[in-house]
């Protein structure tokens, strides 16, 4: 039988770029390797993760008793919609960014994405964005109308003046996401390596290719309920005014055409990594791989339909709750298909849980949990007692921290060592799982029981006598095991990237081509041209009969893209424009900003079509 | 095996294609699209959900409006039907300049390039003339719903029509200095074209539903 | 864990009991949705041991908002739907459960035991049986959802006895505009008062941002949307007091914007258990009867007061009927609640304080104190000032 190491006795090809790379933080600020974006963005994700912690944690502490004022009113109401925002724009999707810039190239057997200058411009709208909404603290105050930014309560009559960092971080970050969308979807189609067919991509792969579709036609809605948002508060405009006919449904239904789909966008990847996790430590195939891939696409395409599933309270209408509430229902179907698939992988398996397979494993009855009782809200009947209650609460963080977070994980401790040629100590990795359970269950498991007693969510006092103090005393102390288990993570990833073991090319046994290729990878990602001939290449050189498949090396030399400095001018051009429309309100004059922004986008855009590559 | 492995053996890997970098395997185009159009038609799809939710808008609040003008009092059927017919024609100089970078004659695509360019460019000093008039007769963003959306959604458009426009000039411009060459020319000059007839559509949709049905009940 | 029992019992009791008078059966008392409570109940037996372990780390403590023990016909129906899907979902979880923890213990790594296990690629009947299943459930569970959804938006029969009530949210308080019958005309706050065994239909609207009106015990919530009204029909089922409060992120003080649900008997007196205390409830009309009048002229040591309530501008947005100056036709956004017999409220400033002088003084005297960012300003009286008058409001019974 082969092994990878005959890879590594490939004379390795020189690479050849117009201009060479700068070193050291040029090269950071200037990079277009796919890898090296994908680590800052995965790094941003890491960081925010912390703070959106952090800021749960300060919220929880507030509501570990009754009648506390640690944080009241629009204080608390800061934190919880930064909380979320951050969550899910700055901390989840940013490491799903990561992930899928890292390997998703690797995975197709590709050397870089398709636009590798447009990747690094959505990184930097990305990172700017996040910045935008977080300075928000400093020029003013925490944006406190929910993540949900529910007009009428967004609009400059009540203030919030927080609202508009958050709609100009907003802003930026649909840009960065509908960019990165287009460039995926064309990576994923097109560059994929000789005999991959779309059957043969691995899971995490389709599911990428999923959700970059899910970003380029669900950002829209949500980015012109935003601009609407931007002209009531800045030039008087009166979409959202009552007064003047407008309606609050137009917002809600604006930002969840983009919202449910979004929380597809959470859990696929994560969906993804659990179907490569398991396979690997089953040590047999993914289970019914092409249902597993069907039901991501269907999971997909009926998002699109459903969104009025939080609105059943609004009053729609009882034929528009009755036609979303049937179309909600339907998703446990395909989700169903990938939970038993999975099943049916472990079936009959020889596993073995090392950190990573921890992580993958309890993801399934967790992400169960936030199910069904997702498909509790998605009877509308019952839905008018639970919605807006701690009931939802615990159903979507069942999802996003069972589920979501729990698969990020996973794909931390599996792909560290292919991003550092170094282990995560086993032991640590562990502690981490345990205490994140734990916590994870302590938190939020009571949830449920709030909600039934009647606790209404996004509140920042309660009286002693409703019954909610034990429910919300565990709860509180649930989080400090989530935060000591991240926390050790954190710890694990540093300590590891100086002290880890050697963990050589495929240190998992794996089955996919990223484990073909150095660790961490070379500039170019392979030394030669992967072939691919079922949806596990890896594993066929491996077991294959007559050893190993021969594989074309590359004689001549490979062409890199050079450096760029122009992605970065080109969304310093954006966050100027943006930045101008947000200060217009304050100063007319400074509209000016947004005019020099433009003409940097313009400048900056020659350039970049006219330079070489 | 070894036809597959022949052909991945003999592919050139260093082959850079249109836009920005190169990639394994020309087998796996998409439905035989190269990238820079691939790109272009997901683009495209995005902005169809984007003009979608704004004109779904329009007529979300179409009637709702409490104060200020009818549309049917500030609409000129006249100068908008003349806009809207420069806006056709520059569809057409659009589809004669990619056909002539198929042709490898770049100069007279340049010249078409610069015609859709100006005729973009009147069909925007149209729509500046238009909603100046709609404010001297009383209105403004602020005035009503119909205010509020008839202006964000048509100036949306308009933005668009300018960045076509400052594309255009940008793609005469390359073709001049020569940045832009007779192999990369029909894809870049095709790519520019497919956002100018998506322009052009969603403006015909927003004439057709928002102008001219105004008049007909 | 004793708690949770008693409330899945309670439900039982609930299905079990007839339905009441003329009215048509609902879902939660057909006897389809019985059968298909009972089979589920089978099925989950093996699941719900494993939900009711966890609930164990729940309290003991008494829980007055409860949504499972409803006091009206769409409370039954949510509460209906409920049971039917905890038991299903606790089915499904207890088989997923079952099959995962099996194949972990089972299908585990010998060690030493190097061979790779049989590199099985799937199976096309498992996959038709498992998106069948699914199928099934999902078409069985939304058939009774669809008939519950149009059941619960079911408008009254407009020639029974029908109490219409316009609600308005308010920044941070609920206003009341009774529309119809004997209490047609009167306003009040906060605090909502039904007569029981009625069909009530409460027309929700705001006054400025969205909020949702919310009594756990009652039922289901329904927004309260700025420039939109909308109906929402219910019968309540059992005189009480019953705790609740807005739903929907509303600013600052959106914890603090309570309400209180009274639901009257229609005849006689009737003692009632409301936290453990005794209350006696009257008959709404004699409720309706007493709110109607006007306000009582105060007693001669309280008229400092009054003189100091009309000197402190408190007119320009409060009400009592029968003092000058104050018109309920007046009404703007800001203005507050009526305050005619504000001495007969439990709570005040939306249930956040209980209803004495010496709250109501701390109120009178700091309102941004007690609610994060009230739309009633500070500083318009000393403390000393704030004393007499709330000694006044207190004597508006
Ligand atoms: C990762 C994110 C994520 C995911 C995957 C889901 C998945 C689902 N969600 Fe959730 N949801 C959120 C994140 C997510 N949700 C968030 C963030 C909110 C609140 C937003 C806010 O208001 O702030 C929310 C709110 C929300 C609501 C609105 C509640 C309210 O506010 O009133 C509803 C209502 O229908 C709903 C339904 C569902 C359903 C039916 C699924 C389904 O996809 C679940 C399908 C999975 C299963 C069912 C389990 C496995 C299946 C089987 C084992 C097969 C057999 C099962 C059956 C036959 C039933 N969700
Ligand atoms: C992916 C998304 C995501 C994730 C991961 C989480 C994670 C957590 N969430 Fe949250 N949450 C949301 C998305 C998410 N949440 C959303 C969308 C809402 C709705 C908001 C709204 O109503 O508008 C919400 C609301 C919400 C509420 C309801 C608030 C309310 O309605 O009033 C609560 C209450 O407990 C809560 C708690 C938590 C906790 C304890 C965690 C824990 O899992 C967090 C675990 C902690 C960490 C991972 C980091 C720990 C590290 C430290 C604390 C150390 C920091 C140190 C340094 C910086 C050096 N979240
Ligand atoms: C600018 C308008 C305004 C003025 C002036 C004003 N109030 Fe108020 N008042 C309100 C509002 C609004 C509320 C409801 C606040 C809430 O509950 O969030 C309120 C609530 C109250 C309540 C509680 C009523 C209840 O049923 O909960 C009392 C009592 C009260 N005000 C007394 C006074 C007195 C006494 C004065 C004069 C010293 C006064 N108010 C002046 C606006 C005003
Ligand atoms: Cu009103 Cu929350
Ligand atoms: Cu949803």
């Amino acid at each position: 039988m082969a092994s990878v190491a005959d890879f590594a006795q490939a004379q390795a090809p020189v690479y050849h770029q117009e201009r060479p790379a700068k070193s050291g933080l040029v090269d950071w600020l200037t990079t277009v390797d796919h890898k090296k974006i994908g680590i800052l963005y995965g790094s941003a994700g890491l960081f925010w993760l912390l703070i959106g912690g952090l800021e749960a944690l300060l919220f929880r502490l507030q509501l570990a008793k009754p009648d506390q004022d640690l944080f009241i009113g629009t204080q608390y109401n800061g934190l919880v919609t930064m909380h979320a925002t951050t969550m899910v724009f700055l901390a989840v999707m940013p490491m799903i960014a990561g992930f899928s810039n890292y390997f998703v190239p690797l995975m197709i057997g590709a050397r870089d994405v398709a636009f590798p200058r447009l990747n690094a411009f959505s990184w930097y709208t990305f990172l700017f964005g996040s910045l935008v909404i977080n300075a928000s603290v400093v020029f003013a105050h925490f944006p406190a109308g929910g993540w949900t930014g529910y007009a009428p309560l967004s609009t400059r009559a009540y203030g919030n003046d927080g609202m508009d960092f958050w709609w100009a971080g907003l802003v930026l970050l649909a840009i960065s996401s509908m960019v990165a969308g287009v460039n995926f979807v064309v990576t994923i189609l097109n560059m994929r390596a000789p005999g991959m067919t779309l059957m043969r991509v691995p899971v995490l792969a389709w599911m990428m290719l999923v959700i970059q579709f899910l970003l380029a036609f669900s950002f829209p809605p949500v980015a012109v309920g935003l601009i609407f948002l931007a002209f009531d508060r800045t030039f008087g405009s009166v979409f959202y005014e009552a007064a003047m006919g407008g309606d609050p449904h137009l917002w809600q239904h604006l930002f969840w055409l983009f919202g449910h789909p979004e929380v597809y966008v959470l859990i696929l990847p994560s969906m993804g990594i659990v179907s490569e996790v398991l396979p690997v430590f089953a040590r047999r195939p993914l289970f019914g791989q092409h249902a597993v891939i069907f039901s991501g696409v269907f999971i997909g395409f009926v998002g699109f339909g459903v969104w009025g599933h939080h609105m059943f309270t609004a009053g729609m209408g009882p034929i528009a709750d009755a036609v979303f509430a049937a179309t909600t229902a339907v998703i446990a179907i395909p989700t169903g298909v990938k939970i038993f698939n999975w099943l049916g992988t472990l079936w009959g398996g020889k596993l073995t849980f090392p950190v990573p397979m921890l992580f993958a494993i309890s993801f399934i009855p967790m992400f169960t949990i936030g199910g069904l009782s997702g498909v509790m809200h998605a009877n509308a009947p019952l839905d008018l007692q639970q919605h807006d209650s701690y009931f939802v609460v615990a159903h979507f963080h069942y999802v996003l921290v069972g589920g979501a977070l729990q698969g990020l994980f996973s794909g931390i401790y599996f792909y560290f060592p292919k991003m550092t040629g170094k282990m995560m100590s086993e032991g640590l990795g562990k502690a981490h799982f345990w205490l994140f359970l734990i916590g994870m269950n302590l938190t939020f498991w009571p949830m449920h029981d709030l909600g039934n007693r009647g606790m209404p969510r996004r509140i920042y006092t309660y009286p002693a006598d409703a019954g909610w103090n034990f429910d919300n005393l565990l709860g509180t102390a649930g989080v400090f095991f989530m935060a000591a288990g991240t926390l050790l993570m954190v710890y694990n990833i540093f300590n590891s990237m100086k002290n880890g073991k050697d963990s050589g090319r495929d240190p998992w046994d794996a089955n996919t081509l990223e484990w073909m290729t150095d660790s961490p990878p070379p500039a170019h990602n392979f030394d030669f041209t992967p072939v691919v001939f079922s949806e596990r290449p890896l594993f066929d050189h491996k077991h294959s009969e007559d050893l190993a498949i021969p594989v074309p090396h590359e004689a001549e030399q490979i062409h890199m893209p050079s450096y760029s400095w122009k992605p970065l001018v080109v969304a310093s051009g954006a966050l100027l424009v943006i930045i101008g429309l947000l200060l217009f309100h304050v100063a007319p004059m400074l509209w000016l900003i947004s005019v020099a922004g433009a003409l940097t986008v313009v400048v900056g855009i020659y350039q970049w079509v006219t330079e070489p590559v | 095996m070894s036809a597959e492995l022949a052909t991945a053996a003999g592919h050139d890997a260093s082959h850079v294609d249109h836009g920005d970098h190169g990639h394994l395997s020309a087998e796996n185009n998409f439905l035989g699209l190269p990238n820079i159009k691939l790109a272009m038609w997901a683009f495209l799809g995005s902005e169809c959900m984007f003009f979608g939710s704004l004109i779904g808008t329009y007529f979300f609040y179409h009637g709702k409006s409490l104060a200020g003008k009818l549309p049917t009092e500030v609409f000129s059927i006249t100068i908008t039907s003349i806009s809207t017919f420069l806006l056709l024609m520059s569809s057409m100089t659009m589809a004669l300049a990619v056909d002539a970078t198929r042709l490898k004659r770049l100069s007279s695509a340049r010249a078409y390039i610069l015609a859709t360019a100006a005729l973009g460019a009147t069909f925007v000093g149209f729509q500046v003339y238009e909603f100046s008039e709609f404010v001297h007769e009383g209105l403004t963003l602020s005035t009503s719903l119909f205010g509020s959306t008839f202006f964000v959604m048509t100036g949306f458009h308009g933005a668009h029509v300018t960045v076509g426009v400052i594309w255009l000039t940008m793609l005469s411009i390359m073709i001049s200095n020569g940045k832009l060459n007779k192999e990369r020319s029909p894809i870049t000059v095709e790519s520019a074209g497919l956002y100018w007839h998506f322009v052009d559509i969603v403006w015909i949709v927003i004439f057709t539903f928002v102008y001219l049905l105004e008049f007909i009940k | 864990m004793s708690y949770r029992l008693l409330t899945l019992s309670a439900l039982r009791n609930r299905l079990a009991r007839q339905p009441r008078g003329a009215q048509q059966p609902n879902l939660a008392q057909h006897p389809a949705g019985k059968a298909a409570l009972s089979l589920l109940k089978v099925v989950a037996s093996a699941g719900l041991p494993l939900l009711l372990l966890w609930l164990a780390g729940c309290s003991n403590e008494p829980a007055p908002r409860d949504t499972h023990s409803p006091v009206s016909d769409n409370g039954e129906i949510s509460s209906f739907f409920y049971s039917l899907l905890l038991y299903l979902d606790a089915a499904i979880l207890a088989i997923v459960v079952a099959v995962w923890a099996y194949a972990l213990v089972k299908f585990k790594k010998q060690a030493g035991d190097d061979t790779l296990p049989e590199q099985s690629h799937g199976n096309m009947k498992l996959e038709v049986i498992w998106t069948a299943i699914p199928t099934l459930i999902v078409v069985a569970i939304t058939v009774p959802m669809l008939v519950g959804v149009f059941q619960m938006s079911k408008r009254h029969d407009p020639n029974q006895p029908v109490v219409e009530v316009d609600v308005t949210g308010k920044q941070w308080w609920w206003e009341f505009d009774y529309k119809s019958g004997s209490a047609a005309g009167l306003h009040t706050a906060n605090e909502l008062h039904l007569p029981v065994g009625t069909a009530v239909t409460l027309h929700m609207t705001s006054a400025d941002v969205i909020h949702a009106w919310w009594v756990p015990r009652l039922g289901g919530k329904r927004d309260a949307n700025p420039g939109r009204t909308y109906p929402m029909s219910f019968t309540a089922k059992t005189p009480g007091i019953y705790d609740g409060q807005c739903a929907e992120l509303c600013g600052s003080s959106h914890a603090l914007m309570g309400t209180k649900l009274i639901v009257h008997p229609l005849a006689g007196e009737l003692e009632v258990d409301y936290k453990g205390q005794k209350v006696k409830l009257e008959t709404y009309e004699t409720w309706v009867r007493e709110q109607q009048a006007p306000a009582k002229p105060p007693v001669a040591e309280l008229e400092k007061g009054l003189k100091l309530f009309k000197e402190r501008t408190c007119p320009s947005c409060h009400l009592i009927q029968g003092l000058e100056g104050t018109d309920i036709a007046a009404r703007s956004a800001t203005s507050g609640p009526n305050l005619t017999h504000v001495g007969s409220r439990m709570g005040i400033a939306a249930n956040t304080l209980l209803n004495n002088p010496e709250n109501l003084a701390k109120w009178i005297s700091k309102p941004s104190a007690v609610k994060p960012g009230s739309k009633m300003p500070d500083g318009l009286v000393t403390p000393e000032d704030a004393k007499a008058i709330a000694a006044f409001l207190s004597s508006l019974k």
